[in-house]
């Protein structure tokens, strides 16, 4: 039940995409997060999804993608019933849909391939304030952990006679207090626990700090940032003046 | 009886099979102990007992049905895991209502429940603490308390995950004790764990697993005999053991107990003057 978040989750693996530098994995990411954005027929979102999954086969988490995709569709599903149903037409439906697939797997590209220490970097690139940065690193770091948690949560207590699925509507949300309650607490003793080891670890101590690895753009970094830009201008100037 | 057949498991995420080619059967009033180093695999067979995983080959059956055809509610009736980590599945706002969540997922009537809950909080000294929130429990009476919530609803099989970790020496005695009631009941307990020194005095019947293979499924005394065995599992015998086999000319069979061990050292001292 759980691994469908696997599609945003980071995995360490041996691919050319992943030595690319991070931030020029995030000015990819983003660049195909506009142009899903800006684009409106199904010609247009179909180079972007196959672009998408090329990137996908390149950095060898196209499995993984695929997974975060299946389970987009259920959502995919609803917005385009509701759109039925609000009265848009058909079309219009399924280039929303199409839309939000591309959305969504664009963003995860990203953080499909760049690890935690990776994100710190690019966002000090930035000069984002570090508690803000830690704490957001933080988060997207907790989260496989946190899954762990809750799949073995929801074991114990399906040990115990707990049925999720079983019930109406109102029962089945009820199920989930179960399993909702160990997972919150956990997380809370595990930010205490945290921050008191991290405390002990002279954290805050001295305003300037040094980091271990630095990013330098190398030939191949600039390569995918020229192709990434050549494609956009491409892209947006078949759309406006072309009007493919 | 549990039964397992040519079982082969992998994660889906993984690769590689968890657990290969596992052949045990393990009937009622007896007490196993599951033994291997960290990650040969113990915590997934024992989650196939009740059915939370199910075999990719091979079967397990539980009282002759298949885990497969079977819902994860139903198999708990009859085998009940305690995992390692209480904070896992504490949810309640009172210790008598923990104990309570089981019993009524499995249907019983409220009067059986009341009797239950309070049987078990009685036996598992709980009881004053009815009304107080789990959560403020220490440790070790967390661990009790789950499995109080466990035998509330008397399963036959109780599978055990590090059942003894963070229990000091009185309350590792006392869950001594609970498992042998349980096995003049007719029950089965099944223990996974480290601690050598608790399950040598159980002297249970003990498999030996390495990288997801039984290596051993014997009971305790010929475990211990078999050195290539126990050491490919990263399990070492009770030092007192130890001694008696460097002794091994001069000393009758390994004792049961340190107590034991004394009084064959001044048997011994004895005949020699
Ligand atoms: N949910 C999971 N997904 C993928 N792999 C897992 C999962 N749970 C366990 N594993 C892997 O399966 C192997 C066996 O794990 P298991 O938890 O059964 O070991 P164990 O014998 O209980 O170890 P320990 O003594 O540390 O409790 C390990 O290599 C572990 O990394
Ligand atoms: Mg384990």
């Amino acid at each position: 039940m759980f691994w469908i978040a696997e599609g945003l989750i980071y995995r360490r693996q041996d691919s050319v995409f992943h030595t690319i530098d991070p931030r020029i994995k995030l000015l990819i990411s983003m660049m195909l997060f506009f142009l899903s954005l800006v684009s409106s027929t199904i010609v247009e979102f179909s180079i972007i999804l196959v672009l998408i999954f090329f990137i996908g086969a390149l950095s060898k988490t196209l499995k993984r993608m695929v997974r975060t995709f299946v389970f987009s569709l259920s959502f995919l599903a609803m917005i385009f019933v509701i759109n039925i149903l609000v009265g848009y037409d058909i079309m219009f439906s399924i280039i929303i849909s199409l839309r939000f697939i591309s959305v969504v797997s664009s963003t995860s590209i990203f953080f499909l391939t760049s690890s935690p220490d990776e994100l710190e970097l690019v966002m000090k690139s930035f000069y984002l304030p570090y508690d803000l940065i830690f704490a957001f690193v933080t988060a997207v770091r907790f989260v496989p952990v946190i899954m762990l948690d809750a799949i073995q949560i929801l074991d114990s207590q399906r040990s115990r006679g707990l049925e999720i699925e079983k019930g109406n509507f109102i029962k089945r949300i009820k199920n989930y207090i179960p399993v909702l309650i160990p997972l919150i607490v956990q997380a809370i003793i595990r930010s205490e626990e945290l921050a008191e080891a991290m405390e002990s670890r002279a954290y805050g101590f001295s305003k300037k700090k040094t980091s271990y690895y630095s990013l330098h753009l190398r030939k191949r970094d600039y390569f995918a940032a020229t192709v990434a830009i050549c494609f956009m201008i491409v892209f947006i100037y078949a759309i406006y003046f072309l009007h493919i | 009886m549990i039964e397992v057949k040519q079982l082969y498991f992998k994660y889906p995420t993984m690769k590689d099979y968890v657990l290969k080619n596992i052949n045990i059967k393990i009937e009622l009033g007896q007490i196993v102990a599951i033994m291997g180093s960290n990650g040969s695999g113990k915590t997934t067979l024992i989650k196939h007992f009740n059915g939370l995983l199910k075999p990719n080959e091979g079967y397990v059956k539980v009282f002759g049905k298949d885990t497969q055809d079977e819902s994860v509610a139903a198999l708990s009736r009859k085998v009940g895991l305690v995992f390692q980590n209480p904070d896992h599945q504490i949810f309640s706002d009172t210790v008598w209502n923990e104990v309570t969540f089981a019993l009524k997922n499995f249907g019983f009537e409220e009067e059986v429940i009341k009797k239950r809950v309070k049987w078990a909080l009685e036996f598992f000294n709980l009881i004053q603490y009815k009304d107080t929130s789990p959560l403020l429990l220490s440790g070790g009476e967390k661990k009790r308390l789950c499995l109080a919530s466990i035998l509330a609803w008397d399963p036959d099989y109780i599978v055990l995950d590090e059942p003894t970790v963070g229990q000091d020496f009185l309350q590792k005695e006392k869950l001594r004790e609970v498992i042998k009631m349980l096995i003049t009941r007719n029950k089965t307990v099944i223990i996974v764990s480290h601690d050598i020194e608790f399950i040598w005095l159980l002297q249970p019947r003990i498999i030996l697993l390495s990288n997801g293979e039984v290596v051993k499924d014997d009971v305790c005394a010929n475990v211990f005999k078999d050195d290539a065995s126990i050491d490919k599992c990263g399990v070492i015998k009770p030092q007192f053991v130890e001694l008696f086999d460097h002794l091994a000319p001069l000393l009758p069979h390994p004792p049961l107990d340190v107590l034991e061990a004394r009084s064959t050292f001044l048997k011994l001292m004895k005949k020699g003057g």
